[in-house]
């Protein structure tokens, strides 16, 4: 393999396995969201976790 | 992913819609600037290039165990005073653990690619390489063990045990392979030696650390976010079959 | 933290799983080594020190194993939590067992490279100071990690992937001591078993610390 090709190898890997990793996260949050039947998650909710109460 | 419909169910926010463009328009600015404008190495050559990628990896990917073993230690202290508290922090610890593991993965295989390139071999018994390795199975088993059958307080715990002595035992472990191979090395191979970095090399190399930075961190957000989604639905799940096993007892439905 | 360590060893007395299985299987790994390695003997004895560090690898997770399986498999996991023995001295009395357990394992493997292996033993001191070393390291990760993936149906599983990474410099600091002291090679050889004690202790220390958190429920 030519140093070019590597390069190419390398990125392109590189590349597919993040958006592969990235577009799993997203499709798997999307779809636990449709089956709790949760709609988009507000900021604040981050907020809620970090307070004194539990856990919805 | 960015751009959907104010219909749609998905673990989207704005922050992380901002988040999610910049990652994109800034890894795309990386791969120009990495591939095209920066100038080839004069000793190495093309292969230089990888290392746009592979550096900013590991770094991220220390960053990422680093977060996850700080997430432990608040969450070991959170839930030592009341029992149900603080899993916030561990699931950052296993969203972090998880980017991290991708990224580790990724150095691993931009390395190898850079050393056939480099030493004409995929695998070198150097101390980075190794050590590397072993700090990707670590913390697959630590993935592992959030994956346990068991009750989520335990797994949570033990999982941040983990994370906490990993921390500590990772730069014993570093220091042990680094040792042992600089004991081996014979003077003619430069094995693992980095080329100097300077000039608009150096400066393609901080910006991709910086645009892989804003992807993990977008990365992190949303793994976070599924996984809280998955602890409702199976708390939910749960919830359900009690109720339904109360149904039964009670005769009805 | 006596009476733990006793209570193990009382066990493993009557089951003498250590002595009646590990050990012959230990003794077995060393010949199934030759065998790979087609009894080649200058390969062998350049190879004797890390063998025998893997082939204790090998028989140790087994005892760390059985460790555990002991508690669990008898609901004894609750009845130690809720007793009045500190959490230290159950770490260290498990410690301590297993180290006698796997001592008793190496007792036999020393011999077995001596002989299969056709080495000599150039410094002996080093040699009982790494092995020493070497187990102490062995048994505190051991509990420390066994305790980690105890009671759980993928704990065979979970437990070698769990170890190994960390016992890696470990047999990496055993094979290189044992490598000076059978005379295969000089070298740093008591650098090599400190920094076996240091990991030890390191664990010891954190395995004092993380314990109660471990075995808590809830």
């Amino acid at each position: 393999m030519s140093e070019v090709a590597t390069v190419v190898v390398g990125w392109g890997i590189t590349f597919v396995v993040l958006a592969t990793y990235s577009t799993w996260v997203v499709i798997r949050g999307k779809g636990i969201g449709q089956e709790l039947g949760i709609g988009e998650i507000e900021q604040s909710d981050v907020e809620k976790d970090t307070g004194a109460t539990t856990d919805s | 992913m960015p751009g959907a419909n104010s219909g749609a169910k998905m673990t989207a926010t704005p922050v992380t819609r901002v988040l999610g463009v910049s990652a994109l328009a800034a890894t795309a600015l990386m791969a120009v600037l990495g591939l095209i404008v920066s100038p080839p190495d004069v000793i190495q050559g093309e292969a230089v290039r990888m290392l746009y990628v592979h550096v900013p990896s590991i770094w991220i990917a220390y960053g990422s165990f680093a977060l996850t073993s700080i997430s432990s230690v608040l969450f070991l202290r959170r839930s030592r005073r009341r029992a149900d508290q603080g899993r916030h922090y561990d699931r950052l610890a296993g969203s972090a653990a998880e980017v991290g593991v991708v990224f580790t993965a990724i150095t691993l295989i931009t390395g190898m690619l850079w050393g056939k390139v480099t030493w004409g071999t995929y695998w070198q018994w150097d101390a980075r390489l190794t050590t590397t390795v072993l700090l990707f199975v670590t913390y697959l088993g630590y993935l592992a063990l959030r994956r346990l059958p068991a009750e989520p307080t335990v797994r949570s715990r033990r999982a941040a045990v983990m994370a906490l002595i990993s921390f500590v035992n990772v730069p014993i472990v570093h220091y042990s392979v680094d040792w042992w191979r600089t004991l081996h090395q014979k003077a003619s191979l430069s094995v693992g030696r980095r080329p100097e970095i300077t000039g608009e090399m150096y400066w393609t190399l901080l910006y991709s650390t910086l645009a892989v930075t804003i992807l993990a961190t977008w990365l992190i957000i949303h793994r976070y976010r599924v996984i809280r989604l998955e602890e409702l639905r199976d708390e939910e799940g749960l919830e359900a079959l009690i109720a339904s096993r109360l149904n039964k007892d009670v005769g009805g439905h | 933290m006596f009476l733990v360590a006793r209570k193990d060893l009382r066990v493993e007395r009557r089951a003498k799983i250590a002595l009646g299985q590990v050990a012959p299987l230990a003794l077995l790994i060393l010949m199934v080594f030759a065998f790979a390695l087609d009894a080649n003997t200058s390969l062998l004895e350049r190879g004797a020190g890390g063998l025998y560090w893997l082939a204790v690898l090998y028989g140790g997770t087994l005892l760390i194993q059985r460790s555990f399986d002991v508690e669990t498999d008898d609901g004894n996991m609750d009845a130690l939590r809720m007793s009045a023995i500190g959490m230290p001295s159950l770490f260290l009395g498990k410690a301590l067992a297993l180290f006698v357990q796997i001592t008793v394992l190496e007792l036999i493997l020393g011999p077995g490279i001596l002989l299969l292996y056709n080495v000599g033993v150039v410094d002996w001191a080093l040699l009982f100071a790494a092995a020493i070393a070497g187990t102490l390291a062995f048994s505190v990760c051991g509990v420390l990690w066994g305790v980690m993936s105890a009671g759980l149906r993928v704990r065979a599983t979970l437990l070698p992937l769990l170890l190994v990474p960390v016992l890696a410099p470990v047999l990496l600091a055993g094979s290189r001591a044992f490598e000076t002291a059978l005379g295969v090679r000089a070298g740093a050889g008591w650098t090599w078993a400190g920094l076996m004690f240091v990991i030890a202790a390191v664990h010891t220390a954190l395995g004092l610390g993380a314990f109660g958190f471990l075995l808590e429920e809830g």
